[in-house]
């Protein structure tokens, strides 16, 4: 009887395991993500518009101009660069130092933000600023507004010929600076003509928000007196940043921060991918052998039981070398950026336990949906219970891995079908669950599982001798009763 | 006797019809048992039930001496009749894979004894060809070597012929009657009355379900009795014959043939007389009783008056009929 069963599941395995299609699936998968993952980063590294041309500005406080002005000098932006580049390093720098990652990952990381940086803003290009005479009146605003609507500044941008034109029309009102104490300062207008980047904007925006600033400090009676210069305000206001690390019984260790979200979330995916694509194999298979009528030949030699334990088995192996392989590179990717400590060895061996339940429930399922049908299409409605328990863990990653033992997660962990899914998140999680409850949710997996392959096995028996009509799931239910 | 199968009271019912219904039946070893019935007579369903593959829902068989299938799969050969290959699957794979599921040994040995196989089908070629390569008629020689190839005790062919052309059921008739000859039991089934009366040593027919005759082939013929000879007159008189022979004593009727004249005897009457009569009285070429074939038997057992409550009558008649030839033999 084993050696029948080995028979089969040898016979799965390789007729699965040894094809194109699988080598090319699982082979292909990750690399052609890595592609597109960093195809992504490429395109947000492509040099956004670059806007060229007049910023006229209507100072009616007569404070501000000069300081917008200075703001928009050449040697100004390039200060502006260099301070948000160094900024920004010193955030990765922060972020990486709590993920200890290699010192040449570090300077890669650090060179990718740098060209971000450069990136944004690269994109305001020259622009000069007009200031307009304080006694310009609303004929001549409306006028630079006209102008606007007609601007079209990529044009201007691409053919350094034309006249540079004015890119936007700024008002600072006299009450942005000055104003009483009880009432807040007002905010400055500006006008654009079509398709001005948001980020351009943006960026535009805080220069000037800047020497507003600037010169609210500057013309404040009581800061005058208490002598205190822009600088040392900004200084003054700036918010002290924080240095996160874990306290655990072998001592402090630094935070991974958001990494240690995305493990669960990988190890679940991991389970997924490799439950759904042996199961969905164990389908396919059971309908092929039942289309191609190959199926009453073989149970000539072996009962129903014993075809449905060898595919079951077969495809099993066809699942364990899916999360080798896949688990496998991420563990080597994992090494190499030197976070290997992100990985509880333990982890994988409960994603092993884990992957057994998950897919005896779904890939024993799967083997009786396959065997009541005729055809893959038919098999679309009765595999909408299946893909409800694949899916729900999707929808519940989140809140679980955030707090891995809330009262969700401690109940979901017990409810049959999804909870191998919701154990693999919390046992990788921040806090791990304690032993009762793994043992307890292996206990109900183990229960859902010998459940799931009993109520297989009678459809089983009956399914594959079955042609004709697709059955629902009410005659499935009668098929148990009758095998 | 020993019997390779034997069946007691079978019952099986799907849903609220019965597909057997109180079958008894004795298959004596080494004997070549057709198993004959209209489609959806029941008998796919009984031999799936002979072979464990589906279970009655009452009554009581024996297999090969075990009281199921299951205990002696690997002493069976089965042929289905809903029979398929693995469409990618290498002819020599798939025939190698059939015999280890029942339980021969891989190795050297097998592959000799699939290289045999398909030299003897005329498919050497085909052996690293993937099944769906092959026509249908090579398929089902691909399917009735990995019935056959771990040499069982007992073959059970279901519609063995449905599909063949003419030169493949003769390959076919060849092959069966080859594993006959080597002390195989065989029970096969058909539709086609023919192919049995051809093969058969013994004749089990069911119609809805239900026994309506089984008996050896001898039997069958000294049973229904001939009531019709067939006379081919000569030449030259062959005008003036007609009315001669519907004279004579024990003629109920003349049919006029192309060839000839086909007398349908009188109740009662003698066909040995009747012929000699013939041959004194007139001039002939030749004079033959007809054999009856199986299928005037079934026909004239099940179908022929056509209406529900005659045709279950004739069903109790033949039943009756049955059980008297067996009281008598």
């Amino acid at each position: 009887m084993m050696t029948r069963i080995f028979l089969i599941a040898l016979r799965e395995f390789t007729s699965t395991v040894l094809t194109k299609g699988f080598i090319i699936g699982v082979l292909l998968t990750p690399i052609i993500m890595v592609v597109a993952i960093g195809g992504i980063a490429m395109t947000r590294n492509l040099k956004g518009p670059q806007v060229t041309g007049t910023l006229a500005v209507l100072d009616r406080t007569g404070v501000v101009s000069s300081g917008i002005v200075e703001r928009f000098s050449p040697e100004a932006a390039a200060a502006e660069i260099s301070a948000a580049q160094r900024a920004v390093t010193q955030a990765i720098d922060k972020t990486l130092d709590q993920a200890p990652i290699d010192p040449a990952q570090k300077a890669m990381a650090r060179g990718m933000a740098k060209g971000e940086v450069d990136r944004t803003l690269s994109k305001i290009g020259r622009l000069t600023v007009n200031v307009l005479p304080d006694t310009t009146d609303d004929a001549t605003i409306q006028t630079i507004k006209d102008a606007l609507a007609r601007t079209d500044i990529h044009a201007a941008a691409k053919d350094p010929s034309l006249p540079e034109p004015t890119v936007g029309l700024i008002i600072v009102p006299r009450e942005a600076v000055f104003s009483a104490a009880s009432s807040p300062y007002q905010e400055i207008q500006s006008f654009w003509p079509e398709k001005v980047d948001f980020e351009i904007r943006e960026r535009i925006h805080r220069r000037i928000g800047d020497a507003i600033v600037d010169a609210r400090v500057v013309t404040d009676p009581k800061l005058a007196a208490s002598g205190l210069s822009a600088g040392d305000v900004r200084r003054l206001l700036e918010r002290p940043g924080a240095a996160d690390k874990v306290v655990t019984q072998h001592g402090e260790k630094e935070s991974a921060g958001a990494l240690q979200m995305m493990i669960p979330a990988a190890f679940m995916a991991l389970l997924l991918i490799a439950v759904m694509s042996s199961g969905q194999m164990l389908l396919t298979t059971t309908i092929e052998e039942k289309s191609s009528r190959v199926m009453e030949v073989l149970l000539s030699a072996v009962s129903p039981l014993q075809l449905m334990l060898g595919k079951i088995v077969g495809q099993l192996c066809v699942g364990l070398l899916i999360l080798v392989i896949y688990s496998g590179m991420g563990i080597a990717t994992l090494i190499v950026f030197s976070m290997g400590h992100l990985v509880d060895p333990f982890a994988i061996v409960y994603l092993l336990f884990f992957f057994l339940i998950a897919y005896f429930i779904i890939g024993s399922m799967f083997a009786a949906i396959g065997s009541a049908v005729t055809e893959l299409r038919e098999a679309q409605t009765l595999m909408t219970p299946v893909m409800l328990v694949v899916m729900t863990p999707w929808l519940l990653w989140l809140p679980i891995s955030r707090a891995p033992n809330s009262t969700l997660s401690q109940v979901l962990s017990f409810v049959p079908g999804i909870n191998p899914f919701v154990m693999v998140i919390r046992l990788t999680g921040s806090e791990p669950p304690p032993t009762w409850q793994t043992l307890a949710a292996i206990g109900v997996g183990l229960l859902t599982a010998a459940f799931c392959a009993w109520f297989s096995a009678k459809i089983f028996r009956v399914g594959v001798l079955m042609y004709g009509k697709p059955p629902n799931l009410r005659t499935l239910v009668k098929w148990v009763r009758m095998a | 006797m020993s019997t390779a199968v034997t069946i007691q009271g079978l019952t099986k019912t799907f849903g609220p019809k019965y597909a057997v219904r109180d079958l008894d039946l004795v298959v004596p070893t080494g004997s070549l048992c057709g198993f004959i019935g209209p489609n959806g007579a029941g008998k796919t369903t009984t031999i799936r039930m002979i072979m464990s593959i589906i279970f009655p829902d009452s009554g009581q068989l024996s297999v090969l001496g075990r009281p199921s299938a299951n205990d002696s799969k690997d002493r069976i050969g089965y042929l289905p009749e809903e029979r398929g290959v693995y469409r990618k699957m290498k002819v020599a794979a798939f025939l190698t894979y059939m015999a280890r599921l029942k339980g021969q040994d891989g190795g050297a040995a097998l592959r000799r004894k699939v290289q045999q196989w398909l030299e003897r089908m005329s498919l050497t070629d085909s052996a690293k060809k993937r099944c769906e390569e092959l026509s249908k008629g090579m398929q089902q020689k691909v399917q009735f070597v990995a019935a056959v190839i771990h040499e069982p005790d007992l073959l059970i062919l279901d519609e063995v012929f449905s599909g063949l052309d003419p030169v493949n059921r003769r390959l076919m008739r060849s092959l069966i009657d080859e594993q006959h000859r080597a002390g195989r039991t065989i029970i096969f089934s058909t539709h086609a009355m023919y192919e049995a009366e051809q093969l058969c040593d013994r004749i089990f027919m069911i119609h809805r379900g239900v026994k309506v005759l089984d008996a050896t082939l001898g039997e069958i013929r000294g049973r229904f009795d001939p009531r019709l000879i067939i006379v081919e007159p000569d030449i030259q008189n062959g005008e003036s014959i007609g009315p001669r022979l519907e004279s004579l004593p024990g003629v109920g009727g003349v049919h006029t043939t192309r060839e000839g004249f086909e007398l349908h005897l009188a109740e009662g009457a003698d066909p040995r007389a009747v012929m000699g009569a013939i041959v004194r009285d007139t001039p002939v070429r030749r004079v033959e009783l007809k054999r009856v074939t199986l299928e005037d038997v079934f026909i004239s057992l099940v179908d022929s008056s056509g209406g529900e409550g005659e045709t279950a009558e004739q069903l109790r008649a033949a039943i009756g009929a049955t059980g008297n030839q067996e009281a008598g033999a």
